[in-house]
């Protein structure tokens, strides 16, 4: 019975030791990407590129209309049957989403703030300089 | 009677993290960009999310395999034609398995959590699942234990295999020599296998050995054509571990609560994706439109 009971906290404290590793060598690792600069800030190219990109989320996605935040890190794109997009970066990727009726969207001036109805999709805020309330007031058109 | 054998896994962790480390040096003089520090922190700590929950469910899985094998047809004996072929028959359970986890949304629920980085590196390969027992991925591996082969055998060769499938996770290797190519997984393969493009979609299911894609028709070859795209048809968009890890089981959650009853089991057991009033598609329908569209603009 004692000698069960040593055995069991021998394999909980090598368990433990494991874990304790495991953990001391994953935030090495974090912190070795970080040490070595690996990542970047991406921004969208130009136009095409936002384009491109919408086309790799929805593959029959083509934008007849493209409009860029300022400091390329986003876009709303717009297709032939009405369809919009948003596209944003996440990490040095992009992740797009069609936008449904009754996202929540906030326009303030030339900032245009919204997300895709996701918690942890979140939210953006798009400088689209005089664009900005021309699609806002798109999105409030927006088709089920 | 079953004899204990080391978990190969444990021996394997010190080579794998010093595969990361080369990987990262690798990435910093060929595409620092390409690689993500808050994507690879997120998916080391699934893999060691993953290894507690195998610690906490470990004993269950281990007691179910060895009273199924009370039941066995045959024993099997310790030879070495025995772990060749306990080798390759696991190999085709793990097939089936990785099949039924892209083609029923039940076990993508928890085989999603390997697909959702954007990213394909080494540390994508640690980026395992912490929902595998509650699951059921353990019953693909019970034909073998029934059939006669030791429960401790084929532990030991399914892990064998997760190792070999480690360092086929990596953008670093280019296409290896035909022979091999033809046989074996390999980078090239599995890259495809955690391609969104459309064109790839469901394709290279295999763990150790390809062939079993290229007898079962699921087979496609790494082409130049078009750059890779990894993740997921609907990427995550956040580095949320816990979401990460749970965002199926509640999506498809929600779906069953929110369809009519005749419905309801089809979010279970159809493929992801599908749905009962056609507003999602499924890889097939995907790749479907894609062709349609790729011929449109041809």
């Amino acid at each position: 019975m004692i000698s069960a009971a040593i055995i069991s906290a021998a394999i909980i404290s090598g368990e433990v030791i494991k874990f304790a590793a495991s953990l001391l060598a994953i935030l090495t690792l974090a912190g070795l990407a970080r040490w070595l600069r690996l990542g970047g800030d991406v921004r969208l190219r130009d136009v095409d590129h936002a384009r491109t990109v919408a086309r790799e989320a929805i593959c029959d996605f083509e934008a007849v209309a493209v409009v860029l935040d300022r400091a390329c890190i986003g876009a709303l794109l717009r297709d032939a049957d009405g369809r919009q997009m948003l596209i944003r970066r996440h990490g040095v990727q992009f992740v797009g989403r069609l936008l449904s009726p009754g996202i929540e969207a906030r326009l303030d001036q030339n900032f245009l703030t919204l997300g895709a109805g996701e918690r942890f999709f979140g939210t953006v805020t798009l400088n689209l300089g005089d664009q900005a309330q021309i699609w806002a007031s798109g999105l409030r058109h927006l088709r089920a | 009677m079953t004899v204990p054998l080391p978990n190969p896994i444990d021996y394997a962790v010190p080579a794998f993290i010093g595969l990361i480390v080369i990987e990262m040096i690798w990435a910093k003089f060929r595409a620092p960009d390409k690689y993500e520090p808050r994507d690879t922190l997120t998916s080391l700590a699934f893999g060691l999310g993953s290894s507690v929950a195998g610690l906490l469910v470990g004993g269950m899985a281990i007691t179910i395999a060895v009273s199924a094998y009370e039941f066995r047809i045959v024993s099997i004996p310790w030879t070495w034609w025995a772990w060749a072929l306990c080798f390759i028959l696991d190999d085709l359970a793990y097939y089936a398995f990785h099949r039924s986890a892209h083609r029923v949304r039940w076990f993508w629920a928890s085989h999603v959590n390997h697909h959702s980085s954007q990213h394909y590196n080494l540390s994508t390969a640690l980026r395992q699942s912490w929902t595998s027992f509650f699951a059921l991925g353990f019953i693909f591996r019970m034909p073998l234990i029934l059939i006669g082969f030791d429960p401790a055998m084929v532990l030991f060769v399914g892990a064998i295999n997760l190792i070999y499938q480690f360092w086929i996770h990596t953008e670093a290797i280019g296409k290896l020599p035909r022979w091999f190519e033809y046989v074996m997984n390999t980078p090239s393969h599995h890259r495809v296998h955690h391609a969104t493009n459309p064109r790839y979609l469901d394709r290279n299911y295999a763990g150790t050995f390809i062939v079993w894609d290229r007898m079962f028709g699921t087979f496609a070859s790494e082409t130049s054509d078009e750059p890779i795209r990894y993740g997921i048809v609907k990427q995550l968009g956040t580095f949320n571990l816990l979401w990460s890890v749970f965002h199926e089981w509640i999506g498809m959650a929600q779906d069953i609560w929110a369809a009519p009853w005749q419905f309801k089991l089809g979010y279970l057991l159809r493929p992801p994706g599908w749905c009962h009033d056609s507003s999602r598609e499924t890889s097939d329908q995907i790749r479907a439109r894609w062709k349609q569209t790729w011929e449109k603009r041809a």
